[in-house]
This record gives structure tokens, C-alpha cells and sequence, in this order.
């Protein structure tokens, strides 16, 4: 499944540079696509999607938190080879098409073993991070066979 | 000329306010943290704008001879305030990541330091500057001789470029401000690298110029 953001660069000022090779596209397998997890978010917080959050529709997938959160979707395909994704066609050694939460996976600039809570203010500290992000008894199934580190 | 009046101001200028003003908007910028008027992430606030300040301290110390040299502005007096800030900045800057991004893991933090090469320029440029904020008193100055004293603070480029490296390096794409940093950076080391010409005769004031000699 391939997913399309808005180009809009007279409201979206960032777009205005060749910062990235513009639509911003993100991909997901349909099975990934499929879970019931996987959200199309249309709010934050009981409100409308705000326009800086990427209304009207945003995707969310709880597994990847941190990632594949494309705003503003305009476009949805399905395609018969694996969708090309803006970071991985910008810098494929550091982002892969999965980008799942994963611990043991180290991101060749940061580690993903342990992680700062949002909201946790100035001394919040670190907790591990979970595989993940703790929802593998409800996607692990998906990955069964694979190996992760090399699907990152 | 305007040059001459500026350095005569700053001749009366004294350096400590520097230090009185300089440490400032780090106060000021821990105090919003700990009140959470920083956002949602409130460490990484701190460790960028720290890490800001250092750079832009690092460049202003760098601006300090090619505007003497270029332009016959005289803010010598002022460097050694302005490296100490720098180093100031720098050390708060490597004290957030440690103690509030890092929370004091330190294995993964020595680990850091090592596979990832942005987090290694830091660190080399931080330890440069080290011996740069230590020699920074009358008394070293004296002890090394000014000579050896200026061949060590050649450091501050190194340490300048890796620092600007190392802005460039963290963030993802190729957004314009660390490449802005960069490019002075550069390009006020490359300045040291234009040849001083050797000094036209001294003109006595009044002296009569010879006509230039005009070959038909």
C-alpha cells in the first residue's frame, strides 16, 4: 500500500525547497495496512485534525511509533512491488521499509534501546525500549519467519 | 572613519559584563525547562539551543582577528570572555545530553560516543576545547609564552569545523541552517589562510609622496 501527502508548497512552506524528493510518500504491507491498529486518524484529542498535525487524515501505526505517520494523505494505492518511502529512498542504510520498534535494531545515528517518554518533562529520564513498542502480542504474527535486523 | 570611533569605544569597554550577561540565557533557558514552558520535549530544547549558543560563541570568537585584520575593528579584548562562553556553552551543552537526554546510562553513552560519528566529532571537539578554557588565564599565557600559546589555540579550528560537522551530521536531509553554521565556519578559518603581505614602508605623516613614475 502506497500512501501520497499533499503538494501544496504555497501553504506548506517546507515544500518549497528540494529538501526531499517531494510528494512525501510512505508505504506499508497490506497485512500491516489491514491490522486493526493501524489507524487513519481524521482527530487529536477529541478535536479536528489540526492542519500542522496533517489534516485532514493522518496514518498512525502504534509499531512504528516514530514512524510511517504520513500527514495530509491525499493518494492511496495499492501496488504489485513494495512502494517506495521517502526516507528510505533518501537515506536507505538509516531508514528501512519497516521501521518497526525495534530495540535490538541500532539506528546507525541513535540507539533504540532505551527511550525518553513524551511528557516526562526535564528529569524523566529513560525506560527501555519495548519490542514493538509493546503491542507484539497483537503484530508479532505478522513477522513470523522474518528476520527483523535485516528488515528493518 | 567609524572604526576609530568604535575602537575607541571598546577601548573603554571593560570584558566582565561578558561574563555577567553571557551565562545568562542558559539560566533562563533552565528555568523554562523546569517550569515546562518548552514543549513537549524539553531536553532536546536545552541540548539544541546550548549547542547553538557554543557555535555562535565559537564564530564570534573566530570573527575577532579578520575584523581586526580586514576591517581594523579591535575586539581583542573581548575574545577570551567570548571563548570561555563558548566553552561555558559547550560543557552545559554535553552536560544536558549526559545527565538529561542519557539520564546517565553511561555504557550506552560511551557506546554513543563511539559508533556514531556525529556524537564522536562532538565529543573530539569538546575535549579541544578543554585545554583552550584551561590555558585561558594572564598566568598560562606567561607560563607557555605567547608563541606556544597561540600555536595551541590554533585547536579552536579544528574544534570549530568539527562542531559544525557535527551540527550538519545530526540531522536528517540537507536543511540550510547547519549548512549556513558550516559555511562560516570555513570560511573564517580560510581567512587565516590569506598571505600577509609584507608591510608597505611606514609613511611619516606629512611626508611628501614621490609622483608615480609614468613610462611613456
Amino acid at each position: 500500500m502506497a500512501f501520497e501527502t499533499l503538494v501544496r508548497p504555497e501553504e506548506m512552506p517546507g515544500q518549497r525547497s528540494a529538501i526531499l524528493d517531494w510528494p512525501y510518500r510512505e508505504g506499508l504491507r497490506i497485512d500491516e495496512a489491514m491490522h486493526p491498529l493501524t489507524i487513519l486518524a481524521t482527530g487529536l484529542y477529541g478535536e479536528e485534525m489540526p492542519k500542522q498535525n496533517g489534516a485532514p487524515m493522518r496514518l498512525v501505526v502504534p509499531w512504528k511509533y516514530g514512524f510511517k505517520s504520513i500527514k495530509s494523505i491525499v493518494r492511496i494505492s495499492l501496488t504489485d512491488t513494495q512502494p517506495l518511502t521517502t526516507w528510505n529512498m533518501q537515506n536507505p542504510r538509516e531508514y528501512g521499509f519497516y521501521s518497526n520498534v525495534n530495540p535490538e535494531v541500532d539506528h546507525p545515528r541513535w540507539s533504540q534501546a532505551t527511550e525518553r517518554r513524551v511528557g516526562s518533562g526535564l528529569f524523566g529520564g529513560r525506560v527501555d525500549t519495548i519490542r514493538f513498542n509493546g503491542y507484539g502480542d497483537e503484530v508479532a504474527a505478522l513477522y513470523a519467519g522474518q528476520d527483523l535486523a535485516k528488515d528493518f | 572613519m567609524w572604526v576609530d570611533v568604535m575602537n575607541g569605544w571598546l577601548r573603554k569597554l571593560p570584558a566582565w559584563p561578558i561574563y555577567i550577561v553571557g551565562p545568562m540565557p542558559a539560566i533562563w533557558l533552565f528555568s523554562q525547562g523546569v517550569a515546562d514552558t518548552l514543549g513537549p520535549d524539553p531536553v532536546k530544547a536545552i541540548e539544541h539551543q546550548t549547542g547553538l549558543y557554543a557555535l555562535q560563541l565559537i564564530i564570534a570568537g573566530l570573527m575577532v582577528t579578520p575584523l581586526r585584520r580586514f576591517v581594523g575593528l579591535n575586539l581583542l579584548k573581548l575574545r577570551r570572555a567570548i571563548g570561555l562562553m563558548a566553552f561555558f556553552y559547550a560543557s552545559l551543552h554535553l552536560l544536558t545530553w549526559v545527565a538529561l537526554d542519557m539520564a546517565f546510562h553511561m555504557a550506552q553513552a560511551l557506546g554513543d560516543i563511539v559508533k556514531r560519528p556525529y556524537i564522536t566529532l562532538g565529543m573530539a571537539a569538546f575535549l579541544m576545547l578543554v585545554p583552550l578554557a584551561a590555558t585561558s588565564n594572564d598566568r598560562a599565557v606567561r607560563k607557555l609564552g605567547a608563541l606556544r600559546w597561540r600555536k595551541l589555540h590554533r585547536l579552536t579550528y579544528p574544534a570549530a569545523v568539527l562542531g559544525a560537522v557535527h551540527f550538519v551530521w545530526l540531522v536528517k536531509a540537507w536543511p540550510p541552517k547547519p549548512l549556513i553554521y558550516l559555511g562560516a565556519v570555513v570560511a573564517l578559518v580560510a581567512l587565516r589562510a590569506v598571505p600577509r603581505r609584507s608591510r608597505p614602508p611606514v609613511q611619516e605623516k606629512g611626508a611628501v609622496v614621490p609622483p608615480p613614475v609614468v613610462s611613456s
